[in-house]
């Protein structure tokens, strides 16, 4: 792994920047739901904005957009690119 | 024609891959939905008549993967599997392919003939990605089609297509994974092949190794030898890869997705953003987003209920001679009397609820087709959440402001058992529009708008906080939103009035029988001369507790049914619609706040009863009538310090 890539939870990564999953903390079935969606470790994920009060975050992944929870951004880790 | 040689084609795909629409343009109007059995989740099936064929079309609910999250997924995966569908056409959304194709990698995995429609090109084009469709064809070795919905263009095609694979022997050459995945699974199925079961032996290989329950299950049933030996590959494929070997085979169907993808999509990207892009800035943004929400369902809410008033009055007007038409007609016969009761409970049922019910179906499926109802999910996600659910259940809330019963219906979409509920419960404290007539037609009416408008803000409050509460009360950790955002689209207006349509006709089948039969039973009650007595047994309440007249008693029961009743009885048993005359200013208010809370409506009711259980049905009735009067009787007192 490189060390000068700075690691992040996809909700610390800052609007219109790109990371790439690293690791997701999260039940078997949460695991399981994303990756029947495409996301996994090694998927590369674009922030594309958040809302404001601790609301969802809206993601690029695999060129189509999802929204994700607040809580679910935090269990997520992505390296920044 | 009538001996004509039968199809039986099913519809699957992901959601806003436009299936509904290639359903309606199959069917049109030879379409008929019942419910799956046991389920309180629709079953669409049309038919088509097409080449001298009888083409029968399933419609399987918009899904995202083929294991068992939702009671949708399991529906259909038993479907395809048990029923064996002449053909299998897969509705792609052209503009989110890759995720889709994943999805398709699974229905392949079943090993049943397969047409994918690559639906939306024309949308896909716009955003500059051109897909190869002939090379799509042949890596995953089954036909593939583009089509453009909206337009119809395409889906003859389809249709010669499945003719076409029906009639010819198909040979299935399902898509292979990585090599080492592939030799577990190869090694699996030889253990498999041998047992009784209705579904392929690659597939129940795979399923094994995704530890899916039912399959696990059922092998556990059959051979409990094999478990061990599946035990064993999923042992080694986690220990090469570090994770879950059920998410090992979703990346496995993932790569393989993005290398097709990778093969066949040509991106060009185009500098300028389209008009769709900006309204997409625009809608989520962090504080216009909810300025442009607020805005649109208010705007939305004041032309539901103009326009429901009009034809609401225009009814009236066309019925108004119709009880006396009868009575000379009939006579004042107690057969006669009971049968106009059944008669006016329809006709109310279309003066009341439908002037408001389907203008609100339009609106709302605009919405829904033009993209804009998953914005307000994203929006309100943090708003639900402090209730304990997410961003999803706002659109039963919407849903439940023109009636509870497709609001209550539409919790389905959420993911657990505790959301459900927690959801339909909330749902049930939505005013709907016939709460809103009361609303309007009293307070609105004699009291003065603003506090109208607040009525309904304090109906937010005690949604909020019972929400707060219950989902404290029954625990468990909220669901967290994953939702894909579709792009907006212009919506199609053949869509919009089919779903409008399917929509009413659920909610006539529903309440139409209740509304009969209760209307009936309570003029029976009425004509067995029980009224005074009923009404005097609920004046601790109505008058002590609630400063009402004791004739609201007898309203609140024939509330149960519809609750606009409660205004429509409230006028017939006075002989006058001028309210005024009769209520104080806040015993119209406070009427109002018991008709919103005192119980669901008797179909809502039969709703929750379907979906959780007699016990949990009734419990919910129970603590909202109580919780209805004591917060009706606090309201009371604190307005007799106001007036």
């Amino acid at each position: 792994m490189n060390k000068d890539k700075e690691q992040v939870r996809l909700l610390d990564l800052e609007d219109g920047r790109t990371g790439i999953i690293i690791s997701i903390t999260g039940g078997k079935m949460l695991t399981k739901r994303l990756a029947d969606l495409g996301l996994s470790t090694g998927t590369k994920i674009k922030i594309l904005r958040k809302t404001p009060f601790s609301g969802p975050v809206q993601v690029e992944v695999r060129s189509s957009k999802l929204v994700l929870g607040r809580g679910l951004a935090y269990k997520i880790m992505v390296e920044i690119q | 024609m009538t001996e004509g040689k039968k199809i039986n084609i099913v519809l699957a795909g992901q959601g806003n891959a436009g299936k509904s629409t290639i359903f309606n343009y199959l069917t049109g109007l030879h379409q008929h939905t019942g419910n799956w059995a046991g389920k309180t989740i629709e079953k669409f099936e049309g038919t088509l008549y097409y080449k001298g064929y009888t083409i029968d079309v399933f419609d399987l609910p918009g899904i995202y993967s083929l294991t068992t999250y939702s009671v949708e997924e399991v529906i259909s995966r038993e479907y395809i599997i048990k029923q064996k569908p002449d053909v299998v056409i897969n509705i792609i959304d052209s503009t989110n392919l890759e995720r889709n194709l994943i999805f398709t990698l699974q229905l392949l995995e079943l090993e049943c003939p397969v047409i994918l429609a690559l639906n939306m090109v024309d949308l896909a084009l716009k955003k500059g990605i051109t897909i190869d469709s002939a090379k799509l064809q042949k890596i995953i070795n089954a036909p593939v089609i583009p089509t453009i919905a909206s337009r119809g263009s395409g889906l003859t095609d389809i249709i010669d297509k499945a003719i076409e694979l029906k009639e010819g022997k198909t040979e299935y050459r399902v898509p292979r994974y990585g090599k080492e995945i592939e030799s577990r699974i190869e090694d699996l199925s030889q253990y498999v092949k041998d047992v009784d079961l209705p579904y392929p032996s690659r597939w129940i290989a795979i399923k094994l190794l995704e530890k899916d329950r039912d399959i696990v299950t059922n092998i556990r049933g059959k051979d409990p030898r094999i478990l061990k030996e599946a035990g064993e590959a999923i042992y080694r494929l986690e220990e090469i890869h570090g994770h879950d070997s059920s998410v090992v085979i979703s990346d496995e169907r993932t790569l393989l997705a993005s290398h097709i993808t990778r093969e066949i999509v040509n991106i060009r990207p185009h500098r300028k953003l389209s008009l769709n892009e900006k309204l997409e800035i625009i809608t989520t943004h962090k504080i216009i987003g909810y300025f442009i929400m607020i805005l649109i369902l208010g705007a939305m809410f004041v032309g539901v209920f103009s326009f429901g008033n009009w034809l609401s009055s225009l009814f009236e007007s066309v019925f108004q001679n119709w009880h006396e038409w009868w009575n000379n007609e009939l006579g004042t016969t107690l057969t006669a009397a009971l049968g106009w009761a059944a008669v006016e409970s329809v006709l109310a049922l279309v003066q009341i609820a439908l002037p408001y019910i389907l203008p609100f179906y339009i609106l709302l499926y605009i919405l829904e087709d033009w993209g804009y109802i998953a914005r307000i999910s994203f929006l309100m996600d943090n708003f639900m959440h402090k209730m304990g659910i997410h961003g999803k259940g706002c659109i039963s809330f919407i849903i439940g402001l023109g009636c509870n019963v497709p609001g209550c219906l539409s919790c389905r979409i959420m993911e657990s058992k505790r959301e459900r509920f927690i959801t339909a419960v909330l749902v049930t404290l939505v005013p709907c529009s016939a709460v809103s007539v009361i609303i309007f037609g009293l307070v609105g009416k004699y009291v003065g708008l603003l506090w109208a408008l607040g009525l309904y803000l304090f109906a937010m409050i005690v949604i909020f906080l019972t929400g707060k509460l219950s989902s404290k009360f029954i625990g468990g950790e909220p669901v967290e939103l994953i939702m894909p955002m579709p792009d907006y689209k212009t919506p199609n207006l053949k869509t919009i009035l089919y779903e409008t349509w399917d929509a009413l006709k659920e909610f006539i089948y529903i309440a139409a029988p209740i509304v009969i039969i209760s209307g009936v039973f309570i003029q029976a009650i009425n004509l067995a001369g029980w009224m005074p007595a009923i009404s005097s047994f609920l004046s601790p309440v109505t008058e002590k507790w609630l400063g009402l007249p004791a004739v609201t008693g007898i309203l609140l029961i024939f509330g149960i049914l519809r609750k606009e009743l409660i205004l429509v009885m409230l006028a017939a048993y006075l002989g006058t619609t001028s309210f005024i005359d009769v209520l104080s200013p806040q015993q119209m208010i406070t009427l109002s706040v018991v008709s919103m809370f005192y119980v669901p409506c008797v179909a809502t009711i039969s709703v929750l009863w379907k979906d959780f259980g007699w016990k949990k049905a009734m419990a919910v009735c129970i603590l909202e009538i109580l919780f209805a009067i004591a917060i009706a009787g606090i309201v009371k007192r604190a307005l007799d310090l106001v007036f």
